[in-house]
């Protein structure tokens, strides 16, 4: 028997007059999954959710839920949760009428509805703010709110588009690890929106990484950082990245503006760059036992606090390194110096160019 | 603020409101003269409260008030939905259409609702005279109504959509109580519109039928200003009054 999955997209596309919004989006969301899907603004992202929820309806494909084709059954009969970009949390209602809605709306029993409410409450650690209302919450408070509701009906898959984008950092960062913590609790799907890699990165078991309308690559967060399949995945994800472009003449060499450079061997022929993350390049004055070694001059060097970020040109090519463990100011390399850089051919990645 | 803009702004009140506080003030003169406050009195107020026209003209402008403000709320609700909501060729040209009738004079769309009820062949009275407000009053709700809705957040309806509401829930149980200061706001505007109007009621309705501002006006029109008439304006006006500040605290309301 196949597996069971919780969100199936088949061959989903949806147009916006002339404009592709999703085009031809293919996912398999596996039951009690963290999966993200990110991408710049205007990808498609949300409007793959919306799908999801039946808040759009896809001019193409098949939408379905645990194995059951949704695709033309209304938002109301989903049974899905959501919590909006902009909490959409009902102002005219204080936080157990917010929160009680959907299981008003699903007849449940008042008896029962406090009960889950009571729970919800619990679990998003809001007990005791029944009567709030919403506009005397803060901006925190306001999110486990909109978390508890689209929670409490106890949907098959919970939708969030990205739900942290209007709180401060502190919060952000706080609400991160709380909504992973509460998607184990609760053992539900969880399908999170975001342009912020590090929050996917943070949260999901796994990530789509889309880009007009079309998924780029699937995996999980150590897959795409350091086995991005196009340059777009590899700069989209993480903080930097080095791209040297160049033509693969043999297996296990590449003729680069830099000259021949050592990069891993692969069945990559031809137009391709060899991906470095900032972390696996080395900075030193003797360099040893690495495969490439180029001289270069400091241009930056920026003290992030963990590490140190050094901006080195060699030959007009730019690279970024993340220098991590420095313990005093000495090892720094000051802006202007010689250095050389280098890094094993192993910790590098080949990706092909079209 | 400088003293000037201070001196400025107190002149603008007394500008605007010095005929008022005159006609009230006289309203309550005893003597017949508009030149000297002679002694303060009630007797003219005793005497419009004893006339039978003035209580039926009060009662005729309220009920016809009220019918003209729920009907402009409903179309003018549904109108503002339509140009808020939808996307289709013509919105813009159909957004402009709903304004004319706050442009353009009173006295033309007076005497076009004549006119057309004469051509139609329509007997004039309370019917022809609720007809003639709420055509216009709707532009009024509507204008009122959009300006609330263009700040509205859809997502609150396809959160409740989400959360198992259909769409007839959603609008009862999330869309209607959102909306509730736009639509308090505006039916006080459009309450307040027909209660005071003159010019449509006197072109528009039949023999026997008078509200209250065409009683004032016929009064004045017979008699010329008596501190009578000062009393029953006031009276109107106090009225008037009474739902301008309804309004505002819904508008307030609507703040929030």
């Amino acid at each position: 028997m196949s597996e069971l999955y919780s969100v199936e997209l088949e061959n989903i596309v949806k147009r916006f007059g002339n404009v592709v919004a999703v085009d031809n989006v293919n996912l398999k969301i596996k039951e009690n999954e963290f999966f993200s899907l990110i991408g710049p603004s205007g990808c498609g992202k949300t409007t793959t959710l919306r799908i999801v929820a039946g808040l759009e309806e896809p001019d193409e494909g098949v939408v379905k839920l645990h194995g059951k084709d949704v695709t033309d059954v209304p938002t109301h009969k989903r049974n899905i949760g959501m919590v909006f970009q902009h909490l959409a949390l009902f102002p005219h209602m204080n936080v157990f009428e917010n929160i009680a809605f959907g299981l008003k709306m699903k007849k449940f029993p008042k008896e029962e509805i406090k009960r889950k409410v009571r729970e919800i409450l619990e679990i998003v650690k809001l007990e005791g703010l029944e009567m709030r209302r919403i506009n005397q919450l803060s901006g925190g408070q306001q999110q486990r709110v909109a978390l508890a509701r689209a929670l409490v009906i106890e949907p098959s898959v919970l939708l969030l588009d990205e739900p942290l984008g209007a709180l401060d950092l502190k919060i952000r960062q706080h609400m991160m690890v709380e909504l992973k913590n509460i998607q184990r609790k609760v053992e539900t799907t969880f399908i999170y929106v975001t342009h912020d890699q590090t929050e996917a990165m943070t949260m999901s078991d796994r990530i789509a990484i889309m880009k007009d309308g079309r998924i780029q690559q699937i995996g999980t967060p150590l897959q795409i950082y350091y086995r991005p399949v196009n340059t777009f995945v590899a700069s989209f994800i993480g903080e930097a990245v080095n791209l040297i472009e160049g033509d693969v003449k043999e297996d296990g060499f590449m003729e680069t503006r830099l000259g021949l450079v050592y990069c891993p061997e692969s069945e990559i022929k031809g137009k391709a760059a060899i991906m470095l993350r900032p972390e696996v390049l080395e900075i030193g004055n003797k360099l040893k036992d690495l495969d490439n070694i180029l001289n270069g001059v400091v241009q930056a060097v920026i003290f992030k606090g963990s590490y140190v970020e050094y901006r080195i040109e060699v030959e007009g090519t730019s690279f970024i390194i993340h220098k991590h463990g420095v313990t005093n100011t000495e090892k720094i390399y000051p802006v202007g110096s010689r250095v050389e850089i280098g890094w094993k051919r192993e910790s590098s990645l080949l990706i092909p160019l079209d | 603020m400088s003293i000037f803009l201070k001196v400025f702004v107190i002149m603008v009140f007394i500008f605007l409101y010095s005929p008022i506080a005159v006609m009230v003030l006289f309203s309550f003169n005893e003597s017949k003269s508009l030149g000297v406050f002679t002694n303060f009195s009630l007797k003219w107020y005793e005497k419009i409260l004893a006339n039978p026209h003035v209580w039926s003209g009060l009662y005729n402008s309220l009920w016809v008030a009220a019918v003209v403000t729920v009907v402009s709320i409903i179309l003018g609700l549904m109108m503002a939905l339509v140009v808020t909501r939808y996307n289709f060729s013509g919105r813009s040209i159909l957004e402009s259409i709903i304004l004319i009738p706050i442009i353009i004079p009173e006295i033309a769309e007076a005497l076009s609702l004549m006119v057309m009820y004469i051509f139609l062949n329509i007997p004039m009275g309370p019917m022809t005279v609720i007809i003639g407000h709420i055509a216009f009053d709707i532009s009024y709700v509507t204008v009122v109504m959009r300006a609330r809705m263009i700040g509205y957040d859809k997502s609150v309806e396809e959160a409740a959509r989400t959360l198992g509401a259909n769409e007839f829930q959603t609008f009862i149980r999330i869309t209607l109580p959102m909306l509730y200061p736009a639509i308090l706001a505006s039916g006080l505007l459009a309450f307040t519109l027909s209660f005071d109007d003159l010019i449509k009621t006197l072109f528009t309705t039949g023999p026997g039928f008078r509200t209250l501002p065409l009683i004032i006006w016929s009064s004045a029109a017979r008699g010329g200003v008596s501190p009578e008439l000062n009393s029953l304006s006031s009276f109107a006006l106090s009225i008037s009054f009474l739902f301008a500040i309804f309004r505002l605290r819904a508008e307030k309301g609507a703040g929030r």
